[in-house]
């Protein structure tokens, strides 16, 4: 009888505690919105905040902040699931994220795993019980030129080695925030970069602001033959004109930050040491499209480029390149805000992006109609990578002719190339269109590879015999992604690590992208076996092409790229398991 | 007699493609057949203007484009991709190819990969030779599983539902459930959870769907190309029941299946079966099959008496309690949903008893008496085409009889099913009419099931009932046409220009209609749950639909005949026709308003002597509603 009368007490006491808290998430919550406006254009910001403030989203803020917004729960339950650093539950105190990109693996992320998993006990995807550390594998992080790294919260380590890592657990269980090594200097690279570092700064909007009209910078880049840098390689020229034709009051700038593919690293670098590029080239592409509205949509992996970014938006409004009557150009007005990425590598694909800024799971959009014309919030907007938005403003200050006048017929100008790998100097390097991959090969210190991804994961495996093959829009149009794979390394492995990431990272929509995929995956590790029949094997190849065929967007339609090649160019190699097998 | 028609309300998402009709025409071929189309339409469209037959699977006409499952692609000369043909418009003059090598071999592998994730056999499945994955398999040749085929289950089968079952190892991910739910419900119980070969459809916290915001009204079910969302089939105990010799089973059957049925046995929708069936049911073994009109009507004179008080305190009285508009409370999907979503509304649902629920009360108390068997060895089944009805026969309150008053609702599918197993080929057998007491309802009764039935049902009873004079003088063969139509959500207004005497069923509840001569009685009708979450924020907002005195709520598309438990597909025109036959059956009934039904009379004078909403009544043919809100714990 005593002890049921005290279990009531201890149940009456659970359920007013368990008010008490809700009643103080709630109105922690409420603060929050406050502080931005309650529109579910916020909804990814909110959960970011939300996430910052408790270490997660629980069930009932989900259900809060969808009576708040008016949308359904499940649609938010929906987002926090597709996003990865959107945490449902609580995570340790310190999350740790290990790259898994091939270059961390080449440089022996696997040695560091094996430390990380040694000092902590846990395995990965887990947490310590001492609600410590949580231990995860993550796509990219934009360090390949310096791999092994990884995140601990939002700090970037890099050229890790195994005794590194345990300094930095032991330092973080001691919080000594000062012993640990910092991050290997952003922005230090073998670049040259002579194009971004001798730009006179501004003096593109300058001159595009006090000569041109806004049709004027459009035919100037329309004539420059700039491409989009993102990969896809539309001419930005056309996107410009296309978004200042479309009938529409407010028009959007977007620049895509979300630089999730794997090897890439260039954009966070030219973020760190030339954001004032970007911005002027998002402020000159708000000139020439009619728009008043800049967005950098940041991925969540560089967090800590952000504070860099924001002062220099506030220096920019500061000397008037931003805000109302710009430069006292009467009715110029512009501004940028910054909006974080939540973890999805998709959201790097224009309309996936768009989705995501509109607080929705980042699945890409049924195209037509294009962005240019119904883009965020059915308005025209235009989407452009970090590198093209750069390069535009050397274009507008120093003319087209100077930039036809480099690369070659068909690809103008220069592109910066992240290049890491089985190399000697990894790093950016801002070079012109029309180099062989032999070339760079020999810039970089890489003699005597098996082969080289050109474009990152979704471009293209060339093998040693190719290496005379161009890389330019005529031949390897493709990104600006570079890995080197030295003579030892397995391209099984290779396709392993490449499948794995698309396995992750499909948004799920696509038949063949969110299931075939993991067929080809699973060919992978039936070839490392021995038990993948060459039937079989001709069987996963058609399916490759089907995926590339019947996919929405670009992940799918380049997913299968892997297959094919290690298909073409090395099938002597993976159908001579399990000769090597361990 | 005017109306003010709303139009439905479209939800305008990207995607969702409308051809521009005033753009000229551009000239495409397709397969070597050259043709016309207008701008902006989609490929599919096209081609099936032509004859050539594109497959689907995430596709359906009631809902928007989402191409994700891309078994539609296309080749179109020019594009390195194949298109989706339900998601690609037609801009310009394009060459396009069905049929080629490279799109058989993709959609093929479509196929195979989707039987490489479906767990379960056809076999065993309520989808067996009703499924479109099935139909795809055997269209494009699969005769073995090249990616291979599960052999054992990743999801636990949810059965918490009593109305829904959902088996996610058979689902494609086409995400029509998802999109049923949102677009058309507004209930949005269903989403895409997680990403990549993860993802999975869920409720919010991937709860069981009996914690979840669900309102049971089963479109996921009729949208669901698969076996994945099915009914929870009760079957196998309704049998068990017929084979209980001590059991005296009955059954009371609904308008809507009546229309539906036939479809299951191959006949065109729209061919009503409803004598057939009662022939069935008899020589399946029920002991007596009653026409659930009776209380349709029933519930006509309860919940017209109820508006009736309601308008007389407000406008008479002044009394500032009383809630107008009255909202219908016959559809079990749309009362949940208020209690979910409008908990502080509640006061505006009308306090009747569904159809359903009503008889079932009756034949334990009132029925029982006569025939002389005791209530508790009574099985009352109700065939239905909704699986909400099983939900609601369940809810602890429906119990006036001291028994369950219902106690099992079958959908229009599971009892086709029975009716198989029975061996009994439906449309061949003879007629049979209904059982005494009750016999034959009225035309007012079937039409329940269409989208505007119950609002045309109520304005026959309290014209007739005010005026003192018939419907037919004011409306041709009393076809009240201003309520009809399949809009999503409609308004009509009805002037009362003259008043009679007050009958004598409610006389000693008001004493004459003077208060009501030269009024408007200001009407409204919603189908799709989603069209009523429109209607509601207009009345919080003090809009149009503020201003009516009624208002019918269905909560499925079309209304009953196009409820969660009718026979798939479902589709407008599927729609139209199963209306088409409830309106023809209207018109050939002998009685066609509620308050002529004799039965009904019969019930006044006999077992509900205190009249409508009397306290006899009020204890079997009335309820009381539990505000549930959106908070899941």
């Amino acid at each position: 009888m005593t002890a049921c009368f005290f279990n009531e007490i201890a149940h009456a006491a659970g359920a007013l505690m368990l008010l008490t808290s809700q009643d103080n998430e709630k109105a922690i919550i409420k603060d929050l919105m406050k502080t931005m406006d309650a529109e579910r254009l916020e909804l990814i910001p909110l959960l970011l905040a939300i996430q910052d403030e408790f270490g997660y989203v629980s069930e009932f803020a989900m259900q809060f902040i969808a009576n708040e917004l008016r949308i359904p729960a499940s649609e938010i339950y929906g987002v926090v699931t597709f996003f990865h650093f959107i945490n449902k539950k609580p995570k340790g105190k310190f999350i740790i994220r290990l790259s898994r990109d091939m270059s961390s693996i080449m440089k022996g992320a696997k040695s560091v795993a094996r430390q990380l998993r040694n000092d902590l006990g846990i395995r990965f995807g887990e947490t310590t019980p001492d609600g410590m550390f949580t231990l995860e594998w993550t796509s990219c992080i934009g360090m390949n030129y310096q791999a092994p790294a990884m995140m601990v919260n939002n700090e970037v380590f890099s050229n890790l080695t195994p005794p590194m890592v345990h300094r930095i657990i032991e330092d973080c269980r001691q919080e000594l925030y000062a012993h640990r090594p910092t991050v290997g200097n952003v922005g230090e690279t073998h670049a040259s970069m002579m194009s971004y570092s001798s730009h006179e700064l501004n003096s593109g909007l300058i001159r595009a602001i006090r000569e041109m009209t806004p049709a004027e910078v459009i035919g100037e880049l329309t004539v420059s033959g700039l491409k989009g840098r993102g990969g896809a390689g539309f001419p930005t020229g056309v996107k410009w004109n296309l978004a200042a034709k479309a009938e529409g009051d407010v028009k959007y700038i977007i620049c895509n930050a979300d630089e999730g593919e794997p090897g890439t690293f260039k954009d966070r670098i030219i973020l760190g040491k030339y954001a004032d590029l970007v911005f002027e080239g998002m402020t000159l592409a708000g000139y020439a499209v009619g728009a008043t509205e800049g967005i950098v949509y940041l991925r969540y992996e560089y967090t800590h480029v952000r504070p860099h970014l924001e002062a220099a938006l506030a220096a920019r409004r500061q000397a008037n390149l931003l805000g109302r009557n710009i430069l006292g150009k009467e009715g110029f007005s512009f501004d940028i805000r910054i909006h974080m990425g939540a973890g999805a590598y998709v959201c790097g694909e224009e309309t996936a992006l768009i989705e995501s800024l509109e607080g929705r799971r980042g699945q890409p959009r049924n195209r037509p109609p294009y962005p240019v014309e119904k883009g965020l919030h059915g308005r025209p907007t235009v989407v452009n990578n970090v590198e093209t938005l750069a390069t535009a403003s050397c274009i507008v200050a120093r003319g087209a002719k100077w930039f036809t006048s480099i690369g070659t017929e068909r690809s103008k100008g220069f592109k910066l190339f992240s290049v890491s790998g089985d190399c000697a100097r990894p790093g950016v390097y801002e070079l012109p269109w029309g180099m062989t991959v032999q070339q760079l090969l020999e810039l970089v210190d890489g003699a005597g590879a098996k082969a080289v991804q050109v474009g990152g994961y979704t471009g293209e495996l060339v093998p040693a015999g190719e290496f005379g093959r161009v890389m330019g829009y005529e031949d390897l149009g493709i990104g600006g992604s570079i890995i080197v794979y030295g003579q030892g390394r397995d391209m099984l492995e290779v396709a392993e690590n490449y499948l794995e990431f698309f396995v992750e990272e499909s948004c799920g929509q696509c038949t063949g992208c969110r299931i075939g995929n993991a067929k080809l995956l699973d060919g992978v590790h039936r070839l490392q076996k021995g038990t993948c029949s060459n039937r079989y094997l001709n069987d996963l190849i058609g399916l490759s092409h089907s995926i590339k065929t019947t996919s929405k967007c670009g992940l799918g339609q380049a997913s299968p790229d892997i297959f094919i090649a290690i298909n073409e160019h090395f099938k002597e190699e993976i159908m001579a398991r399990p000769v090597l097998a361990a | 007699m005017m109306t003010t028609p709303m139009r439905t309300l479209s939800w305008p998402r990207h995607g969702t493609l409308v051809p521009d009709l005033d753009a000229p025409k551009i000239a495409i071929s397709i397969d070597g057949i050259e043709l016309q189309v207008p701008q902006g339409g989609t490929i599919l469209d096209a081609a099936r203007q032509v004859g050539v037959r594109i497959p689907t699977l995430c596709h359906h006409d009631d809902l928007c484009t989402a191409s994700v499952c891309r078994i539609c692609v296309v080749e179109v000369e020019g594009m390195r991709h194949l298109q989706a043909s339900c998601a690609a418009p037609i801009m310009q003059s394009m060459r396009i190819k069905t049929n080629t090598a490279k799109v058989r071999s993709a959609r093929r592998h479509i196929i195979d990969l989707l039987l490489s994730e479906h767990y379960g056999d056809c076999n065993t499945c309520k989808r067996n030779n009703n499924c479109e994955l099935q139909s795809l398999a055997v269209e494009y040749g699969v005769d073995f599983y090249r990616f291979g085929h599960p052999t054992e289950p990743k999801f636990a089968i949810d059965r918490s539902s009593s109305s829904i079952v959902r088996d996610m190892n058979k689902c494609v991910l086409c995400r029509r459930c998802v999109r049923a739910c949102d677009e058309l419900q507004g209930v949005s119980c269903l989403t895409v959870a997680s990403r990549s070969a993860r993802s999975h459809v869920s409720t919010f916290g991937n709860k069981p769907l009996s914690g979840a915001v669900c309102i049971n009204c089963g479109q996921c079910i009729n949208h669901c190309p698969t076996g994945a969302l099915t009914e929870q089939d009760q079957t196998d105990e309704v049998w068990s029941m017929i084979d209980d010799p001590s059991k005296h089973v009955v059954i009371q059957t609904a308008p809507s299946p009546r229309a539906g049925m036939g479809e299951c046995f191959a006949l065109e929708p729209g061919t009503p079966v409803t004598y057939q069936l009662n022939t069935a049911l008899k020589r399946m073994g029920f002991n007596a099959v009653f026409d659930t009109n009776h209380t349709a009507d029933l519930t006509i004179i309860e919940e017209g008496t109820e508006l009736i008080l309601r308008l007389y305190k407000a406008l008479v009285q002044k009394d500032p309690d009383v809630k107008l508009p009255q909202f219908t409370s016959c559809s079990p999907g749309w009362v949940k949903y208020m209690e979910h979503f409008c908990a502080d509304m509640l006061d505006h649902l009308s306090s009747a008893k569904s159809p359903q629920q009503m008889f079932g009360s009756l034949l334990k108390t009132y029925y029982a008496e006569k025939k002389g068997v005791d209530p508790s060895n009574m099985v009352v089944v109700a065939l239905m085409p909704c699986t909400a009805k099983k939900y609601e026969c369940n809810r602890p309150e429906m119990n006036s009889s001291g028994y369950k008053d219902v106690d099992y609702g079958l959908t229009t599918r599971e009892l086709a099913r029975m009716i198989k197993e029975s061996g009994i080929d439906l449309p061949k057998v003879p007629e049979t009419g209904f059982d005494d007491p009750f016999g034959e309802a009225s035309g007012a009764g079937v039409i329940f099931g269409a989208t505007g039935g119950v609002m045309e049902a109520a304005l026959r009873t309290v014209i007739e009932m005010v005026t003192g004079k018939a419907v037919e003088d004011f409306y041709d063969h009393a076809n009240i046409l201003p309520v009809r139509g399949i809009d999503g959500a409609r308004l009509a207004e009805i002037p009362i220009s003259e008043v009679g005497p007050v009958p004598d069923l409610i006389k000693h509840l008001v004493p004459d209609w003077d208060w009501l001569k030269g009024a408007s009685l200001k009407v409204g009708v919603v189908h799709g749950t989603a069209n009523a979450q429109r209607v509601i924020e207009d009345i919080r907002a003090g809009g149009p639909f503020s201003e009516c005195h009624f208002i019918e709520f269905m909560a499925c598309p079309g209304g009953c005949l196009g409820g969660g438990g009718q026979p798939i597909p479902t589709n407008a025109k599927i729609r139209a026709k199963r209306s088409q036959a409830l309106y023809r059956m209207d018109t050939n009934s002998e009685v066609r308003k509620s308050h002529e039904n004799p039965a009904v009379l019969k019930l006044y004078q006999e077992f509900l002597t205190d009249g409508p909403c009397g306290h006899v009544s009020h204890h079997h043919l009335h309820t009381t509603y539990t505000p549930r809100g959106k908070y899941m714990p």
